[in-house]
């Protein structure tokens, strides 16, 4: 890593050849050199210090008392913490609510990357081939990447409102007669118009998968599109329009081309989407806590609000170490599923 | 490039299926314009039927003025300030990391990497305490605790994206300034800096527009006098209460500064996100 020659040995033997009146307190300023890759960082890593390391490692610490945030885990007043070893892990991974959040922070995580991908993949190809608008095309889907994850939800909860006057899903529903239908069809359950309150379920046996889940995910899925376009948009600029012509005059029609030329180019900038995406997806809060608050009941609860409501909702009851061994537990899998991403991150940088 | 036997019927298809995605894509925001610019009572009877003699730009007003005026103040002044202290900071690191040879180099650029992939809860909960030992949880000092707190956020993007552009420059144009005598700091500030301006105006943008959306946090370490428009829309979303023309018109005050800017340096912004794409 620390190979690249741009230390302040190389020019050394140069400084020995003229003899000047500045050498003094060019050696000195050549010493103070020395210290200045330090200086460089020293800013941010003490910002990065004091703000996300010392308070990650209180998290993970303190998920091993009992606490709550009225009587906050403080590693210089020991009496007002109980140590419990692994109880907080115990309780939370024999707790329903949090198995019910995993499962739909499950649904997240796969259903959220997939329509990414897809779409954003079948998006940018169709513009590629476009030869006019091109721009404004792309701009129209890149768009929606600017506006907060709240404000996308509060914009998507007047499409998704009940009330066919004033949601347009449900005025287009009416029109075709079927708001407020109830359709079963085996395993599954829909009730088209109820989008936020119960649109439908997919009977599992084991469990069943709330599509309210879906429904919020379609909003997250609007605002982060861009982001697929824009990479896979820059993925396509390296692949020659010529080779896809020649697979024309070949008789490739378009999804074998897609398949075999284009899909094959573009396997980095998918791997960025897909991994940045599911990162993404277990980090839902913001359009869920806008949304549904995690309701109706507890249909739409994900880890990241379940952790939230644990730590901040309850101040009074002792609830802290719970609610900070979600937290270890998301971090724990999220840099474990993303370690071979980072590590392919880090040495390609550092070449 | 020429369409080598391309039908008509091709082309329409093409141009057809992205028309419709492309509206597809319009509609919630022009839903949540048309709603900004009715009156309420207009609004109800459906925004898809009613003619131009209509719109009204007193909803944004009455928004503005029952409060929403403070939360757009707030979140100029946090995400002004993070972004100076992520892009300051961030670009001297960047150098470093990009540039320089030292102790712990690849450690402590691990752990800053990570900042872009750990979820933000992992350091939420400790942080009021935190705030309240470090005397930040009260007054305008609560803009420097969680605009620190969003640089700290920030580190790995910026090392990541501002190293790409320092990575950039040629080698021999900083190791001539070095031969010459100039000190690190003033390669740094007379070169380097000077040549990594686009860089530094895209990961600007990014981040402000990552900072002025963020909600988690402002709505976790900030009393109701320091809260950005985030989580003034949060607090008047409650559907029970049948404002939304206030709500709409609130939504888009808050999503028009990032959109503006997205506009008008739309060309930086892209490529900032690029170079994150392609050299990643």
């Amino acid at each position: 890593m620390a190979s690249r020659p741009t230390t302040t040995v190389a020019p050394a033997p140069r400084e020995a050849a003229p003899p000047g009146r500045r050498q003094e307190p060019r050696r000195r300023a050549r010493r103070l050199e020395r210290f200045a890759p330090y200086l460089f960082v020293a800013p941010l890593l003490a910002v990065f210090a004091v703000f996300y390391l010392w308070p990650a490692l209180v998290t993970v610490l303190s998920s091993f008392f009992r606490w709550g945030l009225l009587r906050p885990w403080s590693p210089v007043e020991p009496d007002r913490w109980r140590f419990v070893g692994l109880d907080n892990y115990t309780t939370t991974l024999t707790d329903p609510s949090f198995w019910n959040a995993v499962l739909n922070t499950a649904i997240w995580l796969v259903v959220f990357p997939v329509l990414v991908v897809a779409f954003s993949l079948l998006v940018s190809i169709l513009i590629w081939h476009t030869t006019r608008a091109g721009t404004v095309l792309r701009t129209v889907f890149i768009l929606p990447m600017t506006i907060s994850l709240a404000a996308a939800g509060v914009i998507w909860s007047f499409v998704y409102n009940a009330d066919p006057q004033i949601g347009v899903l449900n005025a287009v529903l009416d029109r075709l007669g079927i708001l407020d239908a109830d359709w079963r069809l085996g395993p599954l359950e829909l009730h088209p118009g109820a989008w936020l309150s119960n649109p439908g379920v997919l009977h599992l046996g084991v469990a069943d998968v709330r599509l309210t889940n879906l429904v919020l995910i379609v909003p997250a899925f609007w605002a982060f599109t861009g982001f697929g376009v824009i990479t896979i948009t820059a993925g396509l600029t390296a692949v020659p329009y010529e080779l896809v012509e020649a697979a024309k005059v070949d008789g490739a029609n378009a999804w074998q081309t897609a398949r075999r030329i284009l899909v094959p180019a573009l396997r980095r900038p998918l791997v960025v989407v897909g991994v940045v995406s599911v990162i993404f997806a277990l980090r839902t809060f913001d359009i869920v806590y806008v949304m549904t608050g995690g309701g109706p009941a507890q249909d739409t609860m994900v880890l990241a609000l379940l952790l939230w409501q644990q730590a901040f909702a309850f101040l009074d009851t002792p609830q802290g170490g719970q609610a900070t061994a979600i937290a270890v537990l998301m971090s724990a899998v999220l840099i474990a599923g993303s370690y071979p991403y980072l590590r392919q991150l880090i040495a390609g940088r550092s070449r | 490039m020429t369409a080598v036997g391309r039908s008509r019927w091709t082309s329409l298809l093409l141009y057809g299926s992205l028309t419709v995605l492309a509206v597809i894509w319009l509609v919630p925001m022009l839903s949540a314009v048309m709603t900004s610019t009715l009156p309420l009572s207009q609004t109800r009877q459906g925004w898809w039927n009613l003619s131009p003699a209509d719109l009204t730009f007193g909803n944004f007003a009455r928004a503005w003025h029952q409060g929403l005026s403070r939360y757009a103040v707030n979140s100029f002044i946090i995400t002004g300030l993070a972004v100076a202290l992520t892009v300051s900071a961030g670009s001297m690191a960047a150098y470093a990391y990009a540039r320089m040879a030292f102790r712990l180099k690849a450690t402590t650029y691990f752990l800053l990497i990570t900042t872009m992939i750990v979820p933000v809860q992992i350091i939420l909960i400790p942080m009021l305490p935190w705030f309240r030992t470090l005397g930040l949880n009260a007054g305008p000092q609560e803009y420097l605790g969680i605009a620190l707190v969003h640089t700290a956020f920030g580190a790995g993007w910026a090392i990541f994206m501002l190293g790409a552009f320092f990575a950039a420059i040629p080698e021999d144009l900083l190791e001539a300034a070095r031969i010459d005598g100039a000190s690190w700091f003033d390669v740094f500030r007379r070169i380097a800096l000077p040549l990594a301006v686009p860089g530094i105006v895209s990961f600007a943008i990014i981040d402000f527009v990552f900072v002025w959306n963020d909600l988690l946090l402002a709505l976790t370490l900030l009393d109701r006098a320091h809260q950005p428009l985030t989580v003034g829309l949060a607090n008047l979303q409650t559907p029970h209460l049948a404002q939304e023309d206030l709500v709409s018109a609130g939504t888009i005050m808050a999503i028009l500064p990032p959109l503006l800017l997205f506009a008008a340096l739309n060309r930086f912004y892209v490529r900032g996100l690029f170079a994150g794409a392609t050299k990643g």
